[in-house]
């Protein structure tokens, strides 16, 4: 809210290029300048990158939602209810299309559908000029990205990164907080800390994608940023299997020395490093590695549950501080790209990855957005309502446009608000001002103070959505022409139906998109759950991708529960941070028994059917813990004792006692057999 | 530069080409720049960029021109 100057270059920028597009409209007698300003507001953000990415797609989408248009309209003019039931269709199937995935470009595939029913619809009347309407709204479109693009790159870029930066700086602090709360045993579950972190690795996957539409002199190193993505979904489930693990051991008993000593260390460390920048305190580390070595060493050869279980803290432990030690360094990378003195950690071969879309939801809005378009246009033909197709347009916007939101009811309201609140300062505008004005210096001069207005209301945080409204349904209520032609009827009609056309969208997505959120975060648990299986019951799936994914739907459920103040229901059933735990464990197990000989590889089968098992009968409303995975891990943990205690024989051993932990009724021990049976 | 090409049909005001062809040469450009780390030098790369593509406008129009605007041909 407050008046930074980040803002300030912001809305100056904004009206700039809103003026400049209406100016260039005006000077090549453009049909319908107006476009040209809304399409200014509607690229508008804060991120140059964001902007400028935005820019593309939505010229892409345009130019290939006028083609479909041009391909429709002359075959089935005159047929209106195929017409209208083929653009609903294809508002649906862009609209499916672009919910599948939540990175930037699936934009171009929404606007390509909803372009389509624009140009389409606004062109049934004069069929003839088809193509003339379609290239109108193609340049109209063009002029205002151009101008936007110019303007918000010109003037004070604010980019991406920084921002992101800051979020990471605050991620990696907490996630301090985190490892000393848990060395602590204070048990303590920050669902909203878990929730924004979950949210910063998304983000840093789908921001990341403006990166390199940012200005030039922005760097761009995606591999650091999939690295640092890597690390930090790994965090938490690290984190939380040594609170499980020292959970366990502490239900045995006190803790003793070594582990006592080694839990001050890494304490210690977890203090220090995440606040260190570039300089890691180096004493702090190779300390708490050498207690950790001492813990693992202690218990070297026993057999017995509680040396399993101080092992395992002891490699959880060493893992999880690599992996925080590792954050550190990349988010400095990332930061000062060019200070190349520090030894970052290997990065990895990039890896296509991607966020999972959630199909079922996908489909749903789809079949929302055909019906309400559908619905607007039955309106439109039965009612020989000569503005439905502008309410049909604005059905088919106002599905696609907020499908990707929680709540999209809510805002369509808000939208019709929004429509109501600037009615009357456009009618303002129409018929009080403009008679009294002439000539595009006066325009300007009077249109200045509105388009500061909304400019900076899209600045802010929490009226961005409110503003965006605000200025889309003034410009359209302005519908600024080379003329000035006042015609109080047809401004009445065409807000009526931009109105109607909101409602429908707002009834059809209140009846088909609303969702229960408990019932929703339920529902993409379950498939978690289900990815678990799959992940135990088929080799070589990236674990990377799957822990984001996995990670990802963490975030997902915890924000929809938080949002309906259900944070109790994470429980023995749902808990993302035990799916994921199990999921790297099984990941361990399978890459590790690789190196096994035949008869013990053979033996670790049993262990994965069982915790595939598990999770399908969890899937199906079981519950998780049962005997068979119990007795498959024992037996497992059996064979590996005859083995040579090698390193992978040790990584295998960790990953079974993990398992166990999480699969079994808590203060469940293992008790090995005797040697020589 | 005035004047039209056709394209199946269509006609494209010369300038509009002319544009797009200097925008594929600055994305050329500016990717060899960045590899070399030029923008550590440039304060403002927005400003930059800009700059830089009206020059390659510019430098494309000029390069169409008929000779005989420039007042030297025949």
């Amino acid at each position: 809210m407050q008046l930074s100057s980040k803002t300030i270059a912001f809305v100056l920028a904004n009206t700039m290029a809103v003026l400049m597009a209406l100016y260039i409209a005006f000077a090549s007698d453009l049909e319908r300048p107006y476009w040209a300003m809304f399409t200014v507001f509607i690229v508008a953000n804060p991120l140059t990158g964001a902007v400028r990415s935005k820019t593309v797609f939505r010229l892409i989408g345009t130019v290939t939602g006028a083609a479909m248009a041009l391909l429709l309209i002359p075959p089935l003019v005159d047929a209106p209810v195929l017409l209208s039931l083929a653009i609903s269709l294809w508002v649906g199937l862009c609209l499916y299309m672009s919910l599948q995935d939540r990175r930037p470009h699936s934009y171009a595939f929404m606007l390509a559908g909803y372009t389509a029913a624009i140009v389409g619809f606004s062109a049934v009347n004069t069929p003839n000029a088809i193509f003339d309407t379609a290239v109108a709204r193609v340049e109209e479109i063009s002029v205002g990205l151009v101008c936007a693009v110019v303007a918000h790159s010109v003037i004070f870029p604010q980019n991406v990164l920084k921002g992101l930066t800051e979020r990471i700086d605050r991620a990696l602090r907490r996630c301090g907080t985190w490892i000393t709360d848990a060395l602590a045993a204070t048990q303590s579950s920050d669902l909203q800390g878990q929730q924004q972190l979950s949210k910063l690795v998304s983000d840093l996957q789908i921001l990341y994608e403006h990166v390199s539409f940012e200005t030039s002199d922005v760097p761009r190193n995606a591999s650091v940023v999939w690295a640092l993505q890597d690390r930090l979904a790994l965090i938490l489930p690290r984190v939380s299997s040594v609170q499980a693990a020292l959970a366990a051991l502490s239900a045995m008993g006190p803790l003793t020395g070594s582990t006592l000593q080694a839990i001050e260390a890494v304490s210690q460390w977890a203090r220090a490093t995440p606040g260190a920048h570039g300089a890691l305190p180096s004493h702090a580390e190779s300390e708490a590695l050498a207690a950790l070595a001492r813990l693992s060493a202690q218990s070297e050869d026993g057999a017995e549950w509680s040396s399993l279980l101080k092992r395992t803290v002891a490699t959880q432990l060493g893992e999880l501080l690599t992996d925080l030690s590792d954050a550190v360094c990349l988010a400095d990378a990332l930061k000062n790209p060019f200070a190349t003195s520090t030894p970052g950690p290997r990065l990895e071969p990039p890896s296509r990855r991607s966020l999972s879309g959630d199909r079922g939801l996908a489909l749903l809005s789809a079949f929302a957005a055909t019906a309400g378009t559908l619905m607007a246009c039955a309106l439109w033909i039965q009612g020989s309502w000569p503005e439905g197709a502008v309410a049909a347009q604005f059905a088919a916007i106002g599905c696609s446009l907020f499908a990707t939101l929680d709540n999209p009811p809510k805002v369509l309201f808000v939208g019709i608000v929004g429509v109501l609140l600037a009615l009357p300062v456009a009618a303002l505008y129409e018929f009080a001002i403009f008679p009294r004005i002439d000539g595009f210096a006066s325009l300007a001069l009077v249109l200045t103070p509105v388009l500061l207005l909304f400019s900076w209301m899209q600045a802010s945080e929490r009226l961005a959505i409110m503003g965006f409204l605000l200025a889309i349904s003034f410009a359209g209520g302005l519908a600024l022409q080379e003329s000035y032609r006042p015609d109080f009827a047809a401004f009445i009609n065409t807000n009526t139906a931009e109105i109607a056309g909101l409602a429908i969208a707002a009834v059809v997505s209140l009846i088909f998109t609303t969702i229960d959120p408990v019932w929703n975060a339920a529902r993409i648990s379950r498939a978690g759950w289900n990815e678990v299986a799959r992940l135990a019951d088929r080799p070589n799936r990236d674990i990377r991708q799957w822990t984001l994914r996995m990670f990802d739907r963490l975030g997902l459920v915890l924000q929809r529960l938080l949002a309906a103040k259900r944070s109790d229901l994470v429980g023995p059933r749902i808990d993302g941070l035990r799916d994921l735990r199990v999921g790297i464990n099984l990941a361990t197990l399978r890459r590790s028994s690789g190196a096994l000989p035949t008869a013990a590889r053979q033996s670790m089968n049993p262990v994965l059917n069982a915790v595939a098992d598990a999770y399908l009968g969890l899937a199906h409303g079981k519950p998780l813990v049962g005997a068979g995975s119990e007795r498959a891990i024992d037996q497992g943990l059996a064979v590996l004792r005859a083995q040579a205690p090698t390193r992978t024989v040790e990584d295998i051993v960790t990953a079974l006692v993990g398992l166990r932990l999480d699969l079994t009724p808590f203060g469940s021990r293992y008790t090995p057999p005797p040697l020589n049976s | 530069m005035i004047g039209e090409i056709q394209f199946d049909g269509v006609l494209i005001p010369a300038l509009l080409a002319v544009a797009v062809e200097a925008f594929l040469v600055l994305f050329v450009l500016r990717t060899i720049l960045r590899r070399l780390h030029f923008y550590r030098f440039v304060w403002h790369a927005g400003l930059f960029d800009t700059a830089l593509y009206v020059v390659i406008l510019w430098l494309a129009v000029l390069v169409r021109m008929p000779f005989h605007s420039f007042g030297v041909g025949p």
